[in-house]
C-alpha cells in the first residue's frame, strides 16, 4: 500500500515510461507531497514572541506572563524564582505596588485585568511559608561595592550585584534595613516578616548590612571600587504657617518612623493629617488604629489625590474623614501644644506644571477644627549633604575622588514608588557591573507590545478576577495586623489560568489544529512551520490566542 | 468539551485546496475522529480536486471518486461489498459538497437514508458550486451573491433546510458541525461511527474565494456563524435534539460583514436575516428543551 505511512515521508515523483507501466485502472500510487505548495505563498507566518503590555508597563520589567504561567501550572516556587530575575522584593511589591501592570493588562479590556499583584504576592508567600529562600553564597569577584541606603533601590542594587558575585556592603543610618519599607509603610500593609525574609534572601547572596551607620561624608567610602547612593527622600516639607513649631505638629514620615521603629504613639485624640499622598493615608490609618479620631485635609479633590486608590478607599471604609478643598492657615497653640487648626477653603483653577489643577484660597472662607495633633504629609525631599556638591548626581555615574558614584531611587528619580526604586537599583547594578567588568551588559531590546485587538478573545470565556479577601473593618482598625489576606492557592491557580499569554506561546496547539495545510509541526515545546507546504493563508496567525505568529511579506 | 484532538494525520500536505480552505480542515478533523479504518466516497466537488490528481493522493485512507449524483449510493455499495467480504468494522463515509447533497445528490441520499444503509454521509456545505465557479445551489442563503445570482439580483429563495429533510427520513443520527469547533466535530463523528444505520452530518464551510473573504478569516467566520446562531451546533439522536455549543449574543451582522458575498445587503435585509435566525434558533432551542 504505497499510501500508508506518516505524512512526513519524502514524496517521490512517479514517472511512467511506457504504457505498460500504467496501472490497469487509475489508482493513486504516490502522495501529493510532491506538490511543494509553499510556492503559492506571498505572506510568511513566523513565530515571533512579543512583549505583553503588562510587562511593558511594569517598571521592573517582571516577566509577568512567565510567572503567571508557572502559577497556572501549579509551580508557585518556580514563579517566585522567575520574579526574582527582575525584582528581589515580590512579597513587598505584591502588597504595596500600585500595579501599573494591571492597568495595561489586555484582559482588562475583555472583562477584568489579571490580579497580577495578588499572584505576585502568592508566589512570594509560598516561598516564605515553605521556607524556600536563596542559597547562601560568598562573593567571587575582587571588587567591592558600597551602597548607601537600604531602601528598595539599595536592596535591589545589592541583589543584582550579589547575584553576579560582587562583594557588597550596604550602609544604613537607621537601626534596621529596609528604608521606607521598614519605617514608612505601616505593618498592616506590609508585615515585617515578609520584608525580613526578602532582605535575608539578599543577605544570602553575600551582601552585608551595616545598620546605624549614617554616612556623613562620601569620602568615608574611598576604599570601595564603586558606590551606589540610594538615600531616598526623608526630609518633610514644612507647612509654613504660624504655630507649626508647637508640640503636636509632626512630619508624617517622622510620625510613621517613630511608630514603626519604636512603637512610639505620637497621636493624640484628635488628629488632623495634611496632604493627599501615601504618607498622608498611612499616617491617618495608623493614627486611627492608635485610637484617634482622624481627618485628612487635602487642598484638591479626590481625583487629584496621588495616593493609591485602594488605600484611599480603605481609609474611608475604616472611618477616616477626608476634607477636600481646604488648606491650613495657622495652628492655635494652647499650653504649648496645638489645640485647633485654622483652615481656609480652596477651589481649583487651571492646571499647574504637574497637570493637576492648582488650588486657590477662597477669600473669607476661614474655619476652625479641633486638633491636638497635626501630621504634615506634603511630600519629602532628599538630603544629600554627604556629597561634595548636591546638584549634578543622577542615575548617570560621576567620579568622586577617583571612585565611580552612581545614584538611584527616590533621591534621584523622584518617582516615589517601590517598583521604580527597584528598577533604578537594577539599572545601577548593571551600570556598575559594566564599569567594573569593563564590558557593556547585553540588553535585549523588547519586541513589539501586543495590543488588545490582536488577542484572539474567542479562545477565552468571560470570568471575573478573583480578589484577595480582606479582614472586616471592625476587626482591622483595632490593631496593625495585615488587612489583605492573600489568595488561597487554588484561587490563585484559577486566576493565573485567565491570562491571555499575550505575545508568548503557551503551547495551545491552535496554530497546528487550524492549519489547512498540515504545515505546522510540533516540536517538544515549540513549533515549526514547514515552508515547503505552508500556503500563507494566515489562519494560524489569526487563531493564535496571544498574537505570537506574525505574517511577513514573502520576498520573491 | 474537553476532548483531545488526535495527533494522527490522515491528510498529506501538498494538496491543492485554496489557501485557507475550510473544506480541507473539515476532512482533516473528521478523519482524526474516524481513524484509518475508513473508506471515503467523493462525488464531483472541490474535494475531487483537493484529493489529488492521478497518480498522487491527499488522503491516507482509501478514497473512491464517483459521479456527482452518486455519493450516498456509492458509499452504500462499498459498505455492502465490505460486509460481503466479512469486514463489519470499516466505516464508509460519503463526503459531498452542498451540490452533491442538497441538489443532484439528494435522490441517492434519500434512498440510502430510507433504507437506513450503514454509512456516514457528511455534507461539507460551502453554500454554492465552488469547484465550477461559485454557482448558486439550493444551499445558498437568501440574498447571497454568487456568479449566477449577482449582487443586483441576488438569490431570492431561502436556503433549503437539509436537516429537516433528513429528519423526515427518521435516521438514527443527525448533527451539525463547524471547523471552528474541532473537538465538537470529532466527538460527533466518533458517536456517528458507533451508531448503525445512516448518519448525516452537516458542516458549514467558509470558502475564501467563494465567500469573498480573506483566507485568514476562515475559522473566525465559521465561529461567528455558530455564535450568532446562523449555524447552531446541535445533534439529533433518535429524534432528540441537543445543542452542543451554546451561542452568545453575537449579531448576524458580525458574521455577514466579513464576507464580500453579503456586501450589497442593506439594513433591512440584515434585519430580516436576524429575524429569521432568531426564529429558527427558538425552534431548535424549543426542540432541545
Ligand atoms: C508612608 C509612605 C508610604 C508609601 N507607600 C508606598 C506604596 O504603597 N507603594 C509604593 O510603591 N511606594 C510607596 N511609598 C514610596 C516608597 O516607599 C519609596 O518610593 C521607596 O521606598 C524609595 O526607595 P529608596 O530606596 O529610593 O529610598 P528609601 O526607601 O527612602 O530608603 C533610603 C534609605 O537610605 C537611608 N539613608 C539616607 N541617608 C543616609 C545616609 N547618609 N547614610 C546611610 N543611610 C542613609 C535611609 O535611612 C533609608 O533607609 C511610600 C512612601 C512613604 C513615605
Ligand atoms: C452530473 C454532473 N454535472 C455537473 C458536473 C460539474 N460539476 C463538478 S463539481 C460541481 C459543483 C459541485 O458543487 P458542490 O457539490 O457544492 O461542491 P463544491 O465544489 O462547492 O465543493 C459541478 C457542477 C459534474 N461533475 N457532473
Ligand atoms: S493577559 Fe496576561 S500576558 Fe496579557 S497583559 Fe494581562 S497579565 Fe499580561
Ligand atoms: S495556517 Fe498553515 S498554511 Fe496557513 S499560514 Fe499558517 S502555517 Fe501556513
Ligand atoms: S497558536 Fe498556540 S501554540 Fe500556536 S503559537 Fe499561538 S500560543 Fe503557541
Ligand atoms: S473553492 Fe472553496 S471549497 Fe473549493 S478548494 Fe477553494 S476554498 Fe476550498
Ligand atoms: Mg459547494
Amino acid at each position: 500500500m504505497p499510501l500508508r505511512g506518516k505524512p512526513t515521508t519524502e514524496a517521490e515523483k512517479i514517472v511512467f515510461r511506457h504504457e505498460a507501466e500504467l496501472p490497469p485502472m487509475t489508482r493513486s500510487m504516490g502522495t501529493v507531497l510532491i506538490n511543494k505548495t509553499g510556492s503559492w505563498r506571498y505572506l510568511r507566518p513566523v513565530y515571533e514572541e512579543k512583549t505583553p503590555p503588562c510587562r511593558d508597563a511594569c517598571p521592573a520589567g517582571i516577566d509577568i506572563q512567565g510567572f503567571v504561567d508557572m502559577l497556572a501550572r501549579g509551580e508557585p516556587l518556580e514563579a517566585w524564582r522567575l520574579i526574582r530575575e527582575s525584582s528581589p522584593l515580590p512579597g513587598v511589591c505584591g502588597r504595596v505596588c500600585p500595579h501599573p501592570c494591571e492597568r495595561s493588562c489586555n484582559r482588562g479590556e475583555f472583562d477584568e485585568a489579571i490580579s497580577i499583584h495578588a499572584l505576585e504576592r502568592l508566589a512570594a508567600d509560598r516561598a516564605l511559608n515553605e521556607g524556600v529562600g536563596e542559597e547562601p553564597r560568598a562573593p567571587k569577584e575582587e571588587e567591592r561595592v558600597a551602597i548607601i541606603g537600604s531602601g528598595p533601590a539599595g536592596l535591589s542594587c545589592a541583589h543584582f550585584l550579589g547575584r553576579e558575585g560582587y562583594g557588597v556592603t550596604v550602609f544604613e543610618a537607621l537601626p534596621r534595613p529596609g528604608g521606607m519599607l521598614r519605617v514608612g509603610i505601616p505593618e498592616y500593609r506590609l508585615p515585617r516578616t515578609v520584608l525580613d525574609k526578602e532582605i535575608a534572601d539578599i543577605e544570602a547572596l553575600g551582601v552585608s548590612f551595616q545598620t546605624g551607620a549614617r554616612i556623613g561624608d562620601i569620602g568615608e567610602l574611598a576604599d570601595y571600587d564603586a558606590i551606589f547612593v540610594a538615600t531616598g527622600a526623608h526630609k518633610s516639607r514644612s507647612l509654613n504657617i504660624p504655630g507649626e513649631d508647637a508640640a503636636g505638629v509632626i512630619p508624617g514620615v517622622e510620625f510613621l518612623k517613630n511608630l514603626n521603629l519604636g512603637g512610639k504613639n505620637q497621636a493624640g485624640e484628635r488628629v488632623l493629617v495634611v496632604g493627599g499622598g501615601n504618607t498622608a493615608i498611612d499616617a491617618a490609618r495608623s493614627a486611627l488604629r492608635l485610637g484617634a479620631r482622624t481627618t485628612i485635609v487635602y487642598r484638591r479633590t479626590r481625583e487629584e489625590m496621588p495616593a493609591i486608590e485602594e488605600e484611599i478607599e480603605a481609609a474611608l471604609a475604616e472611618g477616616v474623614d477626608i476634607l477636600y478643598l481646604a488648606t491650613p492657615r495657622m495652628a492655635l497653640v494652647k499650653d504649648g501644644r496645638v489645640a485647633q487648626v485654622g483652615l481656609i477653603k480652596t477651589e481649583l483653577a487651571e492646571p499647574d506644571e504637574t497637570g493637576r489643577r492648582r488650588p486657590v484660597e477662597v477669600a473669607g472662607s476661614e474655619f476652625m477644627i479641633e486638633a491636638d495633633t497635626v501630621i504634615t504629609a506634603l511630600g519629602e525631599a532628599p538630603d544629600l549633604s554627604f556629597l561634595p556638591e548636591h546638584a549634578g548626581l543622577s542615575e548617570e555615574p560621576r567620579e568622586i575622588d577617583g571612585t565611580p558614584v552612581f545614584g538611584g531611587g527616590d533621591a534621584f528619580t523622584g518617582a516615589g514608588t517601590v517598583v521604580h526604586a527597584i528598577a533604578s537599583g537594577r539599572r545601577g547594578a548593571r551600570a556598575i557591573i559594566s564599569r567594573l567588568a569593563g564590558a557593556g551588559v547585553a540588553h535585549e531590546p523588547p519586541g513589539p507590545v501586543v495590543p488588545f485587538e490582536s488577542v484572539n478573545t474567542a479562545c477565552f470565556a468571560r470570568q471575573p478576577a478573583v480578589r484577595m479577601p480582606e479582614v472586616p473593618v471592625a476587626e482591622r482598625v483595632s490593631g496593625f495586623a495585615e488587612v489583605n489576606r492573600g489568595l488561597p492557592l487554588t484561587d490563585g491557580l484559577e486566576e493565573a489560568k485567565r491570562c491571555f499569554s499575550c505575545g508568548v506561546c503557551n503551547l495551545c496547539d491552535n496554530c497546528l489544529i487550524f492549519c489547512p495545510d498540515i504545515a505546522v509541526i510540533r516540536l517538544n515545546d515549540s513549533y515549526e512551520i514547514d515552508y515547503d507546504y505552508c500556503k500563507g493563508c494566515g489562519i494560524c496567525a489569526v487563531e493564535c490566542p496571544g498574537n505570537v505568529i506574525s505574517l511577513v511579506e514573502e520576498e520573491r | 468539551m474537553s476532548i483531545e484532538i488526535p495527533r494522527e494525520e490522515y491528510l498529506f500536505s501538498g494538496h491543492t485546496g485554496c489557501p485557507g480552505c475550510g473544506a480541507v480542515l473539515a476532512m482533516r478533523h473528521v478523519l482524526k475522529g474516524l481513524g484509518d479504518k475508513t473508506v471515503v466516497a467523493i462525488p464531483a466537488c472541490c474535494w475531487s480536486i483537493i484529493a489529488g490528481a492521478f497518480p498522487y493522493a491527499t488522503l491516507n485512507v482509501p478514497l473512491m471518486h464517483c459521479a456527482f449524483e452518486t455519493g450516498a449510493a456509492t458509499a452504500a455499495g462499498i459498505k455492502a461489498a465490505l460486509e460481503i467480504r466479512g469486514d463489519t468494522e470499516t466505516t464508509v463515509l460519503a463526503w459531498a459538497g452542498d451540490g452533491g447533497t442538497f441538489d443532484i445528490g439528494l435522490q441517492a441520499l434519500s434512498g440510502a437514508a430510507e433504507r437506513n444503509d450503514d454509512i456516514i454521509f457528511i455534507c461539507y456545505d460551502n453554500e454554492a458550486y465552488m469547484n465550477t465557479g461559485i454557482q448558486r445551489s439550493s444551499a445558498t442563503p437568501w440574498k447571497t451573491w454568487t456568479s449566477t445570482t449577482p449582487a443586483n439580483t441576488p438569490k431570492e429563495t431561502p436556503k433549503k433546510d437539509i436537516v429537516a429533510t433528513m429528519m423526515a427520513h427518521h435516521i438514527p443520527y443527525i448533527a451539525t458541525g463547524s471547523v471552528a469547533y474541532p473537538a465538537d466535530l470529532i466527538a460527533k463523528v466518533r458517536k456517528a461511527k458507533e451508531i448503525r444505520g445512516t448518519k448525516f452530518i452537516h458542516i458549514l464551510i467558509p470558502c475564501p474565494p467563494g465567500w469573498r473573504h480573506p483566507s485568514e478569516l476562515t475559522i473566525k467566520i465559521a465561529r461567528l456563524a455558530v455564535l450568532s446562531r446562523v449555524f447552531p451546533l446541535y445533534e439529533i439522536e433518535d429524534g432528540n435534539h441537543r445543542v452542543t455549543v451554546e451561542p452568545d449574543d453575537t449579531r448576524v451582522s458580525e458574521y455577514l460583514k466579513l464576507q464580500g458575498r453579503f456586501r450589497h445587503l442593506d439594513e433591512t435585509d440584515i434585519e430580516v436575516i436576524q429575524a429569521n435566525v432568531d426564529r429558527e434558533w427558538s425552534r431548535i432551542e424549543c426542540l432541545s428543551a
